[in-house]
């Protein structure tokens, strides 16, 4: 089958899949402003950025030739979950007639329809391999997160502009080759080095911007649809941590509930201080996971939504009050598909701002004399 | 000979440019309507400021506003910073107690609280101008009215109506409802000056924690019917600053020297002659990878100063 996906992120974690599924995979391009132009054509004009996006991405990939799109489905009271018809209908109205959609919702709702869609998927292959391989992807999407968790470390504090970011591009060109779970352990550490070896400035603990980034799924995934916050933020010499990574996706999502780790359970519990029940999307999760940067001694969050998005927007109206409760500052920014950077760049510089001189206010008295010092560090001029 | 330092605040409607002493007194002040050439309006503006104080030594130059990075690169700015921390610091200068500051401007509009002199929290509009200068302008326009005339006719008017303040369209249509059955122009006006309060402190003051001293400022802060919208709604004295509609020119002065000061260094300021050297910016989609930034640049005379937007920094660095 040609095969096809929606690109979010580590797009070649999803090629692999497939590749290891023995597909013949059509790589969709990394979305661009020919993409959205393409979904926000064919999309209903009240959907949210994502569909529209996810849309213009099938198309593309259509016409390189994708027969088959997989994709995964909504979770609970969320647009989401009706987006994957939505594309359907759409893509029939436009005449794909041959081409099939397969969505797969979380297995619990629906276990039939679950195995259905992987005998669909599975492309006759014997079970011991599936799950062989299946287990090396599952290691891959661990190392390739873990690598990339990295470089949200190292970035900020990068002498060369712009190397970690390069390493990066470097490291995914290496996974993408990666064909066996020996050689995947193997690049990892040649990856690791790379990434160690970076020159990087010191900075004190005390002077380090920590920003946890939260939203929904798609515009936290996809740096083309954000304008590349984690880059931006990196650049402005503050370590980000996303509250998603592909890998905890999994265990959250695909792996059995008995197997899953119990990390996912304490965020939902810690978003449920302030949301209650589920109300789909990442709503729950999402200050779930603000709670849990705070506990971690962040010192921001960026909330990032999709203009419209009701369940971030039920968040976003909790933000104020989660905010003083927790005393830390939480910047929401809705997306859509301006491209206009101008006014994001302006409010993500003055929250920085407030955050560093949030952190020297409070260390005011012991560290007067280091802040003369830092003075130059202090006034940088942004470019 | 005068020791100044230059501020520049480039928006989407006005570029402002001011020059301070050592002790931040404005020494000289200058509004230009942006009009869509920033280039141009920033060499008028230190033209101007040439012109009324003559021969100066420039100690330092700060740059703020959507164009400050524009601005920066043509001037060769000391400091370029973005407008709710330029502005922010010039309120902080003028009024040391200030808690909330009120800044509406051509497109944007802002809320900035401040505590113990320190920005603790702050919000843009984000989706609708419902509550910026535009909204009025366009208003004006349709009521044949000039903006200087507004704000005065709003104080004479005696009864407020009720204007739907939800959007631009909304706001529009009820207007011209209102007009029809008859209220008179002061009338709806002032119910225009009440709408756009209302959707701003709903807007953009959502969820915030408004306390006293209020300083309003921005070009609306002109207004004096706004001015008096938001004192019958928060039942408290606004202040509108001497300088209320450069604040955000004067802040980024006072980061410049504020700069130069603790650093001990000399500016990069290019001197007067950037009025009359010709600039040009373009742009291209880089193609290095799939990002596909698109890359601004800027020369000087056919010579390359300065690109950013490539999110790599492969052009940003190449100069």
């Amino acid at each position: 089958m040609k095969v096809s996906f929606p690109y979010m992120g580590s797009a070649i974690v999803y090629k692999k899949l497939f590749e290891f599924l023995e597909h013949e995979v059509i790589m969709p391009p990394k979305p661009t402003q020919k993409t959205m132009d393409l979904g926000v054509k064919y999309s209903p004009e009240f959907a949210c950025i994502p569909l529209k996006m996810v849309m213009g991405t099938y198309l593309e990939a259509i016409e390189r030739g994708a027969k088959v799109l997989v994709t995964s489905g909504g979770h609970g009271p969320c647009r989401a979950g009706f987006y994957g018809d939505t594309h359907r209908n759409i893509l029939k109205s436009l005449g794909y007639d041959d081409v099939e959609l397969i969505i797969f919702d979380a297995p619990q709702d629906n276990w039939k329809a679950f195995w259905q869609n992987v005998q669909k998927v599975r492309n006759g292959l014997p079970w011991h391999k599936i799950i062989n391989r299946m287990y090396t992807l599952y290691r891959f999407v661990q190392k390739l997160d873990e690598l990339e968790k990295m470089v949200q470390k190292i970035r900020p504090y990068e002498i060369n502009k712009g190397q970690t970011t390069q390493v990066w591009n470097e490291i995914q060109e290496k996974f993408d080759k990666i064909k066996t779970r020996k050689e995947l352990y193997e690049v990892y550490e040649e990856c690791k080095k790379m990434l160690l070896s970076i020159p990087t400035k010191e900075v004190d603990e005390k002077d380090r911007i920590r920003v946890g980034i939260v939203g929904e799924i798609y515009v936290v995934m996809e740096s083309s649809i954000n304008f590349g916050i984690e880059e931006i933020l990196g650049n402005l010499g503050v370590e980000v941590e996303r509250s998603l990574y592909l890998f905890e996706w999994i265990n959250d999502n695909l792996v059995p509930w008995v197997l899953r780790p119990r990390r996912f359970k304490e965020i939902i519990k810690k978003g449920q201080r302030y949301i209650k029940i589920l109300i789909g999307g990442h709503a729950v999760e999402t200050v779930g996971h603000i709670v849990d940067f705070k506990e971690r001694g962040f010192d921001g969050i960026v909330h990032l939504m999709p203009f419209a998005c009701l369940p971030e927007l039920v968040t976003q109206s909790l933000i104020p009050k989660i905010s003083k409760e927790l005393d830390i500052p939480i910047l929401s920014l809705p997306i859509d598909e301006q491209t206009g950077k101008a006014n994001m760049l302006t409010r993500i510089e003055a929250f920085i701002d407030l955050l560093r001189h949030r952190k020297k206010g409070k260390t005011k008295e012991v560290f007067v004399d280091e802040l003369q010092q830092h003075a130059e560090e202090e006034r940088v001029v942004m470019v | 000979m005068k020791s100044i330092y230059i501020g520049v605040d480039v928006g989407s409607v006005s570029t402002n440019v001011v020059a301070i002493d050592r002790d931040v007194n404005v020494l000289f002040k200058t509004y230009i309507r942006t009009n869509g050439q920033p280039i141009d309006s920033v060499k008028e503006g230190i033209r101007q400021l040439k012109e009324s104080l003559g021969d100066v030594e420039v100690l330092g130059v700060g740059t703020t506003g959507s164009g400050r990075q524009l601005a920066g690169a043509i001037l060769g700015a000391d400091v370029i910073k973005n407008e709710i921390t330029a502005h922010a610091t010039a309120t902080i200068h003028f009024v040391p107690d200030v808690r909330t500051i009120f800044e509406i401007g051509g497109q944007d509009s802002k809320i900035i609280i401040i505590k113990d002199q320190m920005v603790v929290d702050f919000a843009m509009n984000t989706v609708c101008a419902a509550g910026t200068g535009s909204f009025l302008d366009h208003q004006a326009e349709r009521l044949k009215i000039p903006i200087e005339q507004f704000g005065d006719l709003a104080l004479s008017a005696k009864n407020s109506v009720r204007i739907a303040g939800r959007c631009t369209v909304f706001a529009e249509s009820d207007m011209i409802a209102k007009q029809q059955f008859g209220f008179s122009k002061a009338e709806i006006i002032r119910g225009l000056c009440d709408a756009l309060v209302r959707n701003y402190l709903n807007n953009v003051g959502r969820g915030k924690n408004l306390e006293p001293p209020y300083v309003f400022q921005g070009g609306v802060a002109a207004n004096r019917g706004i001015k008096a919208a938001f004192e019958r709604e928060l039942k408290s004295e606004i202040i509108v600053p001497e300088h209320f509609n450069v604040m955000g020119a004067i802040g980024s002065a006072i980061l410049a020297k504020d700069y130069i000061e603790k650093n001990k260094v000399k500016t990069n300021f290019r001197g007067f002659d950037a009025a009359d050297i010709e600039f040009t910016t373009s742009s291209f989609e880089c193609k290095g990878c799939s990002n596909r930034c698109e890359v601004v640049r800027v020369a000087m005379e056919g010579k390359v100063i300065a690109m950013w937007g490539d999110r790599c920094g492969k052009w940003t660095n190449s100069l």
